[in-house]
Order: C-alpha cells, then structure tokens, then sequence
C-alpha cells in the first residue's frame, strides 16, 4: 500500500505539494490528476526519497523509501524528466541497474524485449526519440518486477499505438494486484486508463474518485432550441442560470434542470424544439475543480502579435 | 538473491556506469597522451640540450621527476574524469536513477569514489611505471640515468601515480560540490594554475611560506627523490593532499546527504 501522509514540499517560497494525503490502492489504475505545476511529479520524487518533504512523508507498506531493502524490486518508476545518462546504452544503463539491487542480468534482456526496444538496445541512449526513451524508462521500472509501480506522465511522445498499448499495460499490472499509480495533466487521458482519480491543484488535494463519482459531483447542463432563442436566454439569464450560445445555434444553459428550463419556457410561451440534458464532460469536471487552481492560466488563445 | 544492496552491489554498478560511457575511455586517453607524450618530449629536449647545459642544472639535475614531468599536465585530465563521473550524473538526470536504486546516499559516494580510485590507481601506476621507463630510456647514454631499485626512486614513481589518483578523487569531491561540468573543470584548473599565481604576486616572505601548499607544488614533492628545501618531504606532501581530498569529499558529502535530487 502506497500512502502519502500529510505531506507538505517547500522549495524556497514555493509551495509545490501543499498537505496530500491520500492512499492508493492495489489492483486499480489510479490516475494523479492535476494541472501543470501542481505538484505531481514533486509528489512522486518524494515517494521515491529524491525529495526531502518539508513534513510528512510518503510510505511503501509503512516504510519510507529509504528503508526498502531492494527499492528497485519493490517500487519501479518512470519519471517524467529522463534518467538516463545520453552516451550509455540502454543495456548498460538497465545492467547497472539490475546490478545495483542484485537482479539477475537476464532480466534486463526480459524487459528490453517486453518493451519492444531490444533491437536498439546497444545503442546510445543519447540517440533514442521520444518514445523509445519512454519504452526504455517502462523497461527501467520494469526491472525489478515491483509490485508498486509509479508512472509520471507515461503518454508523453507515445503514438497513438503506443498510447493504447500502455493503457493496456497498466490494466494488466492492476489485475495482477500490483499498485499502478500514473500522473497526467489530461483529464481525457485518466478517463481511458484510469479507476480511480486523484485530483489536485497547486498541490492541494481535491477530489478522489472513480470517474463516475467525479462527473455525478457536478451538475451538467442543459441544451434547448426554442422558437426564440434571444427571449429565452434572457429568461434564463433572469433566474441566475449560466447561458452560453453554441455554435449550433443551440443554448447551452448551467444551473437549471431540464424541467426548470421546459417549464421556464412554457410559461413564456416559446415552443421548444430539443431541450437535452448534458452530463459533464470530464474535462468540464476537471476544469471546474481545478479552476482556482490553474498555475499557468493563459489569458487568451490569441498569438501576441509583433509591433 | 538474499544479499542486500550493498557496498558491493553498488560499486558493481557504478563500474558498469562507470565504463560504459565515452567520456571515461577519452579521458583516459588523453591521460595516457599526455603522462607519456610530454615526458617524452621534456626527456628528449634535455638530452639534445645535455651537453650544452650550465653545470649547476647539470648537479641538480633530477631523472626521476623530469621523465615524470607528463604528470603535471595529465592532472587536468584526471580531475576532469573524476568530476564528470558525478557532474554527468545531474546534467542528464540520471542521479534519479541511481539514488531510486541505492537510496543510501553515502553508499553511493563510496561505491563511485572506489571505482574511480581503485581504476584511476591501476591506469596511473602503469602510466608512471611505464613513462619512467622510457624516459631512462631517452635519457641513456647521454644522461644520467635512476634506477627503480634505488627506494627513493621507487617511492617517487608509486607516487606519482598516487598523486593523479588523489587528483581524480578532488575533481570529484569537487563535482559533488558545485555539481556542473564547466563549474566543476573551473574551480580545478583555477586552483592548480590560478592559485600559483596568485601566490606568485605575494610578497617573498608569503611566497615562501605559501607555495608550499599548492597542489602541484605538493604533486612536485612527491615525484622527486630529494625535494628542495622549501618544498614539503614527500611523505609530508602525500598527507596534506590527502587531507585536501578528505575535507573536499566530507563537504561534498554532507551536499550530497542534504540536497535534493
Ligand atoms: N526543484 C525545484 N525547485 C524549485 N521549485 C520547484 C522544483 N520542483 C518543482 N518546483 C515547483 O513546484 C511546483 C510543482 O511542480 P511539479 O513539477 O511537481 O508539478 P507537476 O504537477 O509535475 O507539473 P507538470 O504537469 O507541468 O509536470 C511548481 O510550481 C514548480 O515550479
Ligand atoms: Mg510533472
């Protein structure tokens, strides 16, 4: 059981993991959701004792990292910057691993040849792309067979092929009981590959849940076209319901039911042509949650343009 | 399977890592280039020159260090490998790496100090042995020549390859300090070249008193069969490079025990 226990990281001034305490969970897939910066990759080097906590800790069965007698048999990991010297070849790199925390030297071939990088294996790492390192840092955490497995922002420079035989990946490792903990800053990505759902903002925890929980917490919408589109947004605007206008002409209305909103138009006369509830969408989930806690908000989507 | 990670697993890993990348190789290439190829540049100069020399060079002259002279300049080379061997380490990232399988921070300073030294010992031995050798060999005939059956010699020659030891493991003590490539080869040539000559600008009292501790003035102590009397004995000199290396790796280990990776 992997547990992060009240665990606060300072760095200077900065506050990159605010008091996280939460448990995750064996046999699950469980998605560490949060946008840039919010202290998902800190949470995870103090996991594996990289980072020193301001307080609190994190623990594997109740031992911090440190006292693991062979960490890398028991907690693999991939971290999202790389880990691995340029001018060293993947071998040698997972042999010094294996080496290290005396696992057999045969394995490394194992694990080269599970993650489809054996061919190039000899080669310099310095030479990889994005995703071969990515394939190279699933073999490194791979290595020791570890029943607690941590994936900071896996998808990154996978291709689409890539990225659906990952999810798959991690399906597999849950049903074999391990503890399969993946960070990502995509709602969408946690969505198909996740069963339970951390989510925090600016290293402060926020929710946690399956899918299904996190999107029956927050009231959907509600889409109407009417004969009379202005007056009705109007109407809705009046009993304090949020109205946006869709590029379908269609009103997309938050904050009422989809009685509120039939009855609301009856009552004004407007005939109505489709009034659909919505249920949110994750990414709307996701965005409502942690919309107080966006580091790095753009102001707008337009390009600065030059004087 | 039962043995925990232990000193010898990692030292295990760290000479996998350790010789498994460009750098080490080249820089015991250049090593290699230039213990042997200015000794015999310097020995070959001396004997054209011989004949020609004041006789009070001639009376002081030294066969040992002079064939030993490649040294000095293979100093630069050997702090740069020991530095990289740490400094490579957070320039790619690849300390997490490391630190995620050896948790025990001091087990991996150990583990790389005693790849680095007990590698750099066998390479420099060989090369002093071997540079020695050769330089009796220009020196022949014309020169006069030393002998390793002479004890002082002997110990100079051990030494020499000592001192590039103790050398690489400065650069890296330095490394843990300062952590980048370029701060790390900065600091070290400044201290074996910058220093002299600030001490140089000094008044001869202090000059005196001063130069003494430089290292290069140390690593001349240690090459030579006789050392001048205002150098330190060679025995002298060992210790207090020694103690040089001892306090810069103490300080690059507490770093290495507090930072974060
Ligand atoms: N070593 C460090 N020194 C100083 N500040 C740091 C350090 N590491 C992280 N931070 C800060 O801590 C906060 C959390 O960073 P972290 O990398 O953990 O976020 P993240 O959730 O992984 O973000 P992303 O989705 O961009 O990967 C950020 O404000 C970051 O700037
Ligand atoms: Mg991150």
């Amino acid at each position: 059981m992997l547990k992060i226990e009240h665990l606060t990281k300072r760095y200077g001034d900065v506050v990159a993991v605010d008091d996280l305490d939460f448990e995750v969970t064996p046999g699950v897939v469980t998605g560490f959701l949060g946008p840039n910066g919010s202290g998902k990759s800190t949470t995870m080097r103090v996991i594996l004792g990289l980072d020193r906590p301001t307080k609190g800790r994190a623990t594997i069965d109740g031992r911090v990292y440190g006292e693991l007698r062979h960490p890398l048999r028991e907690v693999g990991a991939l971290l999202e910057a790389k880990a691995v010297h340029p001018g060293r070849s993947a071998r040698n790199h997972l042999l010094a691993m294996a080496a290290s925390n005396n696992i057999a030297p045969s394995r490394v071939d194992e694990v080269l040849e599970f993650t489809g990088i054996a061919s190039v294996a000899t080669k310099r790492v310095g030479t990889y792309s994005l995703g071969m390192n990515q394939r190279l840092g699933i073999a490194a955490a791979l290595l020791g067979d570890p029943q607690i497995l941590l994936f900071d922002e896996p998808v990154n420079g996978l291709d689409p092929e890539g990225i659906k035989w990952i999810r798959d990946f991690f399906r597999t490792l849950a049903k074999e009981g391990r503890t399969v903990f993946v960070s990502s800053h995509l709602m969408s990505e946690m969505a198909l590959s996740a069963d339970q759902i951390i989510v925090i903002g600016r290293g402060r925890f926020i929710a946690q849940g399956s899918v299904d929980e996190l999107t029956a917490d927050v009231a959907g919408t509600v889409l109407v076209r009417s004969s009379d589109q202005a007056r009705l947004a109007e109407i809705m605007r009046s009993r304090h319901a949020t109205v946006h206008d869709r590029d379908d002409r269609a009103l997309s209305v938050g904050g009422l039911t989809s009685d509120e909103v039939g009855e609301a138009a009856f009552a004004a006369g407007i005939t109505l042509y489709e009034l659909t509830p919505q249920r949110a969408s994750l990414e709307e989930v996701f965005m409502g949650l942690t919309a107080d806690a966006v580091q790095y908000a753009s102001a707008s989507t337009e390009v600065p343009r030059g004087a | 399977m039962a043995r925990d990670v232990t000193l010898a697993s990692a030292s295990h890993a760290e000479w996998i890592k350790f010789r498994s990348v460009r750098s080490t190789v080249l820089g015991f290439v250049v090593t290699a280039l230039l213990t042997l190829g200015i000794s015999a540049l310097i020995t070959s100069v001396i004997r054209g020159h011989w004949t020609t020399m004041d006789p009070l060079s001639r009376l002081t002259f030294d066969p040992v260090s002079t064939s030993l002279g490649g040294t000095l300049f293979a100093q630069f080379a050997v702090g740069v490998i020991g530095a990289l061997f740490i400094t490579s380490e957070y320039s790619s990232g690849s300390i997490r790496t490391t630190l995620a399988a050896v948790p025990q921070r001091l087990r991996v300073v150990a583990a790389k100090a005693l790849v680095l030294s007990v590698s750099m010992l066998i390479v420099a031995e060989v090369l002093s042995f071997v540079t020695f050798l050769m330089g009796q060999a220009i020196f022949s005939g014309v020169v006069p020549t030393a002998s390793l059956a002479t004890g002082a010699v002997l110990r100079s020659v051990i030494l020499a390859g000592v001192y590039l030891t103790l050398l690489a493991l400065l650069g890296f003590a330095l490394g843990l300090i300062l952590r980048q490539s370029a701060a790390c080869i900065t600091v070290f040539t400044s201290l074996l070249l910058v220093v002299p000559i600030i001490v140089f600008l000094l008044p001869q009292s202090w000059q005196d008193a001063f130069s003494k501790y430089e290292p290069s003035a140390l690593g001349r102590a240690m090459m030579s069969t006789t050392p001048p009397a205002q150098m330190f004995g060679a025995g002298t000199a060992t210790v207090i490079l020694v103690i040089y290396v001892a306090v810069a790796a103490t300080v690059g280990s507490i770093a290495f025990l507090r930072r974060d990776a």
